[in-house]
């Protein structure tokens, strides 16, 4: 009996050891130790944030011009370097409005779409992970068979069927999103928590009578977040890809709001005599799915045991 | 073998079921084709007739019905913007959409396989590295965007390829590397990943100790145990073109295959055949799927039979 009793109370204390602060700093010196070794990582970061600011509080930035200012007669002005002036560093499209200040206006379209779908996708899809793994029987059964239908029938085709029967819209466009993602949420989510399952902590919380809610919410969650993280990067760099290719259809913002989606559709008739528009908003999407990319990256490789330890043994002084 | 087969193909079976399922639900339960293809100022009456010609006023289980049974013999319902089964419409563009899937795979696996093993073999070299840099910039941009790049540079700079359309092999080469570059990009890497796992393993230190050379090694021993994975993710990949990439792609080249059909189809507001064309295309997919997991039991038979 006093057996059981140790066993008990060390598994409770593993679980409140998990969530416990001199835990979390180590980690986050950890983390920082990790990222000064990592050019990935930094760029990641750097990226990210240069595009998390200008699609925040882009249009009060200085010298940037109104992105729905048409003016026929600077229109298809080519960018500085081809001939073009100071006034309009990137160019003019076919309306003469400044590409510059369109593809500042865009990246706040293309951060809340990808932010929003992923957001729904992550909170939904580790709900049902986490009920799937920890519930188990038919439940788990029905939430996986329902996550294998998901995958055979991917955004886009949800995608077009929906905005077929009900017009476009950027809500649309969110929703779409998130629907095809929330299943990765929910497989990985699982998988970790079939493992979780039989540790001792949870055994533990299970044996001193706490309802599965509580085990699933203290004790389950908390170990699952940073896998979570990473993949809600990951996602994030496919959210912002799906939010551009359905822009480019015109499935979701529509005139005369910009994305950069959108302007690629409307600077296509112009690849000869106006090449930079498509160029410039591709390579706009380009270099923050690059920045994302990178920083999950970055977060794999941290979360990757082996090569941590292997980086913080490098630490010097460590 | 043949118990796993059945067993599988009526599961695949079951999925297409549901999936269709789905889509009459979005397309009958939520809205109707008659309403989507008037506009909204039509009358009442209008409206009435509408439904009527397309048999929509019956009640929801027997047009259910007449939808379940009519996908039995390849029945996916009339299209009313060109006035013919919209079968015949998705399966006239649907060899268009399958050669530039054919296209597009060929480059993938052309270029994921080799630069995979090159990165394996110089791994953390520069070799490795330019790979690495290769497939991080593949996968961040957006695939139409590399169609418009190589368009702007060889047809329009260069002229070296039609711009648009579809005239022979020549104009398949543009729209397959748009669409196969970011594929090949996340399997390169995948490939050098399990090569350089596979490098570790015991069997392999043995054959490097015994003097093979490590290029010998990696094509002869490695690369055949990583094969079933690659077999694997070039399914995925296959899968992803079917349902994302062939649609953005044949807008951008104006392909005539069945993805830019049921982008038309929109345009026009015909419900009917933006549902065959989804309905063929995720037929596709499940079909995919079901002939990636016959290969991996055919290339690995320590493959599991779930």
């Amino acid at each position: 009996m006093t057996a059981v009793d140790d066993t008990m109370s060390s598994g409770a204390d593993t679980g409140a050891a998990d969530a416990a602060p001199p835990e979390g700093v180590t980690v986050l010196s950890d983390l920082r130790s990790h990222l000064r070794k990592s050019k990935a990582g930094i760029s990641g970061i750097l990226i990210c944030s240069v595009f998390a600011v200008v699609a925040t509080i882009g249009p009060w930035l200085p010298f940037i011009k109104d992105p729905a200012q048409q003016s026929l007669p600077d229109k298809l002005t080519p960018p500085v370097g081809w001939g073009g002036t100071w006034a309009h560093p990137l160019g003019t499209d076919q309306l003469g409005r400044d590409i510059l200040a369109r593809l500042i206006d865009g990246a706040r379209i293309s951060l809340l779409v990808g932010l929003a779908a992923v957001f729904i996708a992550a909170i939904l899809g580790t709900a049902l992970g986490l009920i799937a793994g920890y519930v188990g029987g038919k439940i788990d059964t029905l939430i996986i068979s329902a996550a294998d239908v998901q995958m055979a029938f991917p955004g886009v085709l949800a995608g077009l069927i929906l905005v077929a029967a009900f017009g476009p819209s950027v809500w649309l466009v969110i929703i779409v999103i998130a629907i095809s993602s929330w299943m990765v949420f929910t497989r990985v989510g699982r998988g970790l928590v079939l493992t979780l399952k039989t540790s001792l902590f949870v055994e533990a919380s299970e044996l001193s009578g706490a309802p599965s809610s509580r085990v699933m919410w203290r004790h389950l969650l908390p170990n699952l977040v940073s896998s979570l993280i990473t993949l809600c990067v990951l996602e994030l760099a496919a959210a912002i890809l799906s939010e551009s290719a359905f822009a480019f259809l015109g499935f979701g913002v529509q005139p005369p709001r910009s994305s950069w989606g959108l302007m690629i559709q409307q600077g296509r008739n112009y690849i000869t005599d106006g090449w930079w528009i498509v160029t410039f908003a591709g390579l706009a999407i380009s270099i923050v799915v690059l920045g994302v990319n990178l920083l999950s990256l970055w977060l794999q490789s941290f979360n990757d045991v082996a090569e941590r330890e292997q980086i913080i043994l490098e630490r010097p002084g460590g | 073998m043949l118990r796993w087969l059945a067993r599988r193909i009526i599961a695949a079976a079951l999925v297409v079921f549901v999936v269709t399922s789905l889509v009459f639900v979005v397309t009958h339960v939520f809205t109707d084709p008659a309403t989507v293809s008037l506009p909204l100022e039509a009358t009442e009456e209008h409206r009435a007739d509408r439904r009527a010609a397309l048999g929509i006023d019956r009640p929801l289980a027997v047009q259910y019905w007449d939808f379940v049974s009519g996908l039995v013999v390849g029945d996916l319902g009339e299209s009313f913007w060109q006035d013919q089964p919209a079968s015949k419409l998705v399966l006239e563009r649907l060899p268009a959409t399958l050669k530039l899937v054919a296209g597009a795979t060929a480059v993938t696996v052309l270029l994921a396989a080799p630069m995979g093993m090159l990165a394996a073999w110089w791994e953390r070299r520069f070799a490795d590295h330019a790979v690495l840099g290769f497939s991080m910039a593949s996968i961040s941009a957006p695939p139409f965007w590399i169609g418009y790049l190589l368009i702007i540079v060889f047809a329009v700079q260069l002229g070296w390829v039609p711009t648009f359309g579809s005239r022979g092999f020549i104009s398949l080469i543009l729209p397959s590397f748009a669409i196969g570059l970011a594929s090949a990009g996340r399997l390169a890497q995948m490939t050098r990943r399990g090569i350089v796992e596979e490098l570790r393993k015991p069997y392999a230190v043995t054959a490097l100790s015994r003097g093979f050379s490590r290029s010998y090694t990696i094509v002869h021993h490695t690369f055949r145990n990583v094969a079933s994975g690659f077999v694997t993710m070039t399914g995925w990949e296959l899968t992803r073109m079917f349902t994302g990439y062939t649609v953005v792609i044949e807008v951008v080249f104006a392909w005539p295959g069945v993805g830019r059909l049921a982008i038309h189809a929109i345009e026009n507001r015909d419900l009917i055949l933006v549902q065959a064309a989804v309905v063929v295309l995720a037929t596709l997919v499940v079909v995919t799927n079901l002939l990636v997991d016959i290969a991996r039991r055919m290339i690995d038979p320590r493959v599991e039979l779930a």
